[in-house]
């Protein structure tokens, strides 16, 4: 099966001067794990996942150290994220973008999230624009059937 | 494509009772209806053009207001719906528009709607950008249902004239004061609403003569074509080159939900203007789908077959006063 036949034909997305605090605001509505960032022409130009922005507010050691021991509270990551509420998503995005093309297959979009630990991949046209997102849910509930 | 615009989306849900009490004028007892049977579904105008597309294999997209959790089930029923979905989300809940119909008087159901949450103008600014995005990609746009607190009463002439310059034909699916507004900017086509008000651009549309006459004072001031309803069977279309009568000849017995029927006709005439068909002829097949939604209790018939089938029941005439 294509990914055009059982993706989700959700076009949420932000644009890059979009605030941190709203993608946070939208990824909790959406209950989408992460969203395309689309330029002035509807390309999609980036992502910013939830992983994003909890990286965004940890401090550096932690990602060398791969631990989180030596954090005192989540207080301080709280006042980060209010430092940081008003910026512009396009900071912390992911520029790199990992996408399916609409007639990509599950199988190759199993392997994709797989590989990469991608929780949704976006899937775009010829010219970049957004056209759907397929999950990993979407995928399991294709295969239940 | 077909983009689809719907600033005030509805959760719709309809009751389908035996009976309802003759007079509600009772303060000292409740009132209990029990339902013999519900529906849900998403709703608003463009949302309901846009499922109708959908189930033709139409490419459309929905777009919006969407606020909490009323928002995410329309969401959800859209998707299911093979609609794509481009709204904006917003603080607040989205409305939910009741109707109950009552058995042996489906043509005159009770119901209660809502207002809708207020658009703020952030999110009327993070919604012209994502329109002025997709409008590029869109052969018609259709600019449905009443404008939500928050907006301004002129954003559908903002609206129109964006896809225009994008090169994209207008059908404006909307009543009063919005779509007098739009009139300047000359649409493809205007399907005033006359549920409310029974008058398009300050003038009164009761009559068939008077239907004619506003239908060509809009022609005259810019609109390429004006469909106005007459009664529940019968359709006005007025456009530079004449006016033609619409007429199903179905008896309103067996019409079983009526909500939608005037959005089915507007999905019906852009399926086949896609095809290729004229003006006369694509409305004719949106008054068949407009029927066919009627007599079925589901909000919208999008079964091709059931649609040509009501095709022969009708009747197109043109006036003679051209």
């Amino acid at each position: 099966m294509r990914a055009h036949e059982f993706m989700r034909r959700d076009l949420t997305s932000v644009e890059l001067d979009t605030t941190v605090a709203h993608v946070i605001y939208l990824l909790h509505q959406s209950g989408l794990a992460s969203l395309p960032v689309v330029d002035e022409d509807g390309r999609v130009v980036g992502i910013i996942s939830e992983r994003d922005l909890i990286r965004a507010l940890l401090p550096g050691y932690v990602d060398m150290l791969h631990s989180t021991a030596f954090l005192p509270s989540l207080d301080q990551l709280g006042r980060k994220l209010r430092e940081i509420g008003g910026k512009r998503i396009a900071e912390f995005m992911v520029r790199e973008v990992i996408a399916a093309r609409p007639d990509d297959t599950d199988l190759h979009l199993a392997d994709l999230m797989i590989r990469k630990g991608l929780k949704q991949i976006p899937v775009l046209d010829d010219e970049n624009r957004l056209v759907g997102v397929v999950r990993r849910i979407d995928l399991l509930h294709r295969l239940q059937r | 494509m077909i983009l689809t615009v719907t600033l005030n989306p509805t959760l719709d849900k309809f009751y389908w009772v035996d009976a309802l009490p003759l007079s509600l004028d009772q303060p000292e007892e409740a009132i209990l209806i029990r339902a013999t049977k519900s529906l849900t579904s998403a709703g608003g105008k463009g949302i309901n053009v846009s499922t109708v597309l959908a189930c033709h294999g139409v490419e459309t997209v929905a777009l919006g207001f969407l606020a909490g959790h009323t928002g995410q089930i329309i969401l959800q029923d859209l998707l299911s719906r093979g609609v794509t979905a481009n709204f904006v989300w917003m603080p607040g809940e989205n409305r939910t528009n009741v109707t109950v119909i009552a058995k042996g008087r489906e043509y005159h159901p009770l119901l209660i709607h809502e207002e809708g949450p207020p658009v703020s103008e952030e999110a009327m600014g993070i919604f012209l950008r994502k329109y002025e995005r997709m409008v590029r990609r869109a052969e018609y746009v259709v600019l449905g249902g009443a404008i939500p607190l928050g907006c301004h009463p002129d954003c559908y002439r903002t609206l129109v004239h964006i896809a225009h310059a994008a090169g994209a034909r207008v059908v404006v699916h909307a009543g009063g004061e919005p779509l007098a507004h739009t009139i300047a900017e000359g649409p493809f086509l205007v399907k005033p609403d006359v549920r409310a008000e029974l008058q398009l651009g300050g003038m009164p549309v009761r009559t068939a003569e008077e239907i004619v006459c506003a239908g060509k004072k809009a022609v005259e001031q810019g609109v390429g074509a004006c469909l106005i309803s007459h009664h529940v069977t019968g359709d006005i279309l007025v456009t530079r080159d004449g006016v033609w009568e619409f007429e199903a000849r179905v008896p309103l017995t067996t019409f079983k939900n009526l909500v939608g029927a005037d959005d089915a006709l507007v999905g019906g005439l852009l399926v086949a203007l896609l095809r290729g068909e004229g003006l006369v002829e694509a409305v004719r097949y949106g008054m068949a789908a407009a029927v066919a939604t009627a007599e079925i209790e589901e909000k919208l018939c999008g079964d091709e077959a059931a649609i040509r089938r009501e095709l022969d029941q009708v009747a197109v005439r043109q006036r003679g006063e051209g």
